[in-house]
């Protein structure tokens, strides 16, 4: 039949089209929120394919003094959307006359991202840092929006690597003991170090170094530390 | 004087030559013959009372709406035109629900003004969608409400400028009643007070005789947010201003 001769792509010079608009340029985020901080990690290397685009190359985007966004994904998109964001925080001030609160900056994220729900921005996002009473606070998301409030999280290409990790040393999920404390900073970073340490063992597009912002009330403190690099 | 305004008074968008936009300035005048709507802020919360002119003893007086709420945390008292008022408070309350949406988070008084002044602003416009007003409203508004500021009250005019007031007073007793707060106002007022005082202006400025049918009072505190105040409430500080 003509109906099948058309859709049999056997057929000599018989083409295929495909559009990917799409590529996964790795990275990790990792974010633990305390009671009176929040730090947010991610890994600088940037990858396509088996390449490695950038061995320094940080995910995290200071919003302002107490909110840091981590992203990771297609970089295109994560450029994108993060300018968009910066553009909109910025009208936000000059309209309302004050900056916005990271739980402001929270709802504005998943709504940029849902407002795209047909055509996602390909990202995971992490928003970390205080809210107005000074708490630590952090939100993760889908591509699409879908928001949660969250006290430690892992996003991007080992986020669900080291989910269960932050599970057991952050949450002390399946513990016998009492109510769990606040997690204290040092406790924090030395976790957030060795997730990282060990996403760099066993995922290829996360490695050669990890950059730290630490958020308290006094600003955003910034950390290095080096991974392996093969 | 008479030939300048002829030649400039009808183009919403024709400056005159000394520099006035003649129907900006005659919806101003507009607002003068509106009824009258007091607003007093405090340091416990705003109080908003307006004068409800029942011309026919046939009214339905409680279909007379000048205090409306334009989301939980802010209200707002309106004098002029009412059915300009309407359009205006629907964009009120539609720029408030999408602060929400968007950010999570009430929307500032001062925000609410701002996005209201935009529009007011539009009139002439017309060469892009056609959608806009054609000459300026002619409503002058009270925006009461609390934010992360405290209590606030915003004035604006039919000019889209809004400014900030610890009391203020629009429409056809404005004069007389912006003098009585000048006199009345202090930063220490309680609520209550200010109500009273509001009442007690009113009924110096009204025509008729101030009763708990023609006038409409409402606050907005921080434990209680915008709410209007029923008539045997209203009756209650009547009898205690009499």
């Amino acid at each position: 039949m003509f109906g099948q001769a058309i859709l049999n792509d056997n057929l000599p010079g018989a083409k295929q089209h495909h559009w990917s608009p799409y590529t996964d340029n790795g990275g990790t985020i990792v974010a633990v929120a305390g009671d009176d901080f929040a730090i947010i990690a991610s890994d600088t290397r940037l990858i396509q394919g088996y390449s490695i685009l950038s061995r320094e190359q940080t995910k995290l985007f200071k919003l302002s003094e107490q909110t840091v966004l981590g992203v990771s994904g297609c970089w295109c998109d994560v450029l994108t959307f993060t300018r968009t964001l910066e553009a909109r925080m910025k009208m936000y001030l000059h309209e309302h006359l004050k900056p916005m609160s990271t739980p402001a900056v929270a709802q504005l994220v998943s709504t940029m991202l849902y407002h795209k729900r047909f055509f996602p921005y390909y990202v995971s996002n992490i928003v970390a840092g205080l809210d107005q009473d000074g708490k630590g606070t952090l939100y993760s998301y889908d591509p699409v929006g879908h928001c949660e409030k969250n006290r430690y999280r892992a996003g991007g290409a080992a986020g669900a690597m080291l989910q269960p990790l932050l599970d057991n040393q952050v949450g002390l999920k399946n513990m016998k003991g009492g109510v769990l404390p606040d997690i204290t900073k040092e406790k924090a970073l030395m976790v957030i170090k060795d997730s990282f340490i060990s996403a760099a063992e066993r995922d290829t597009s996360t490695g050669d170094g990890v950059i730290i912002n630490i958020i308290t009330k006094s600003g955003v403190e910034v950390m290095h530390f080096p991974l392996r690099k093969d | 004087m008479f030939l300048t305004r002829s030649e400039y008074d009808r183009g919403v968008n024709t400056f005159s030559p000394e520099g006035r936009l003649f129907q900006v300035e005659y919806a101003i005048e507009a607002i003068k013959l509106g009824s009258t709507a007091i607003g007093i802020q405090t340091s416990e919360g705003v109080v908003l009372a307006v004068e409800k002119r029942i011309t026919s003893p046939l009214m339905e007086p409680t279909t007379i709406e000048k205090i409306v709420e334009i989301d939980k945390h802010i209200g707002c008292a309106v004098s002029g035109l009412m059915a300009d008022s309407r359009t205006m408070v629907d964009r009120a309350r539609v720029e408030a629900q999408n602060h929400w949406f968007t950010y999570d988070e009430k929307m500032s008084v001062e925000s609410v003004a701002q996005a209201v002044s935009n529009l007011a602003i539009q009139f002439g416009d017309s060469d892009d969608d056609g959608n806009a007003m054609s000459r300026p409203f002619g409503v002058a508004i009270l925006f009461a409400g609390i934010d992360e500021k405290g209590p606030q009250l915003f004035h604006m005019d039919p000019s889209g400028t809004y400014v900030q007031y610890d009391a203020k007073a629009i429409g056809s007793g404005s004069e007389g009643a912006q003098q009585s707060l000048q006199e009345a106002y202090n930063k220490s007022l309680t609520l209550k007070s200010a109500m009273k005082t509001a009442l007690t202006i009113l009924k110096q400025v009204m025509e008729e005789k101030l009763s708990s049918t023609n006038v409409e009072v409402a606050a907005v505190t921080p434990d209680q947010p915008f709410h209007m105040y029923s008539k045997e409430q209203v009756e209650e500080v009547i009898k205690e201003i009499a």
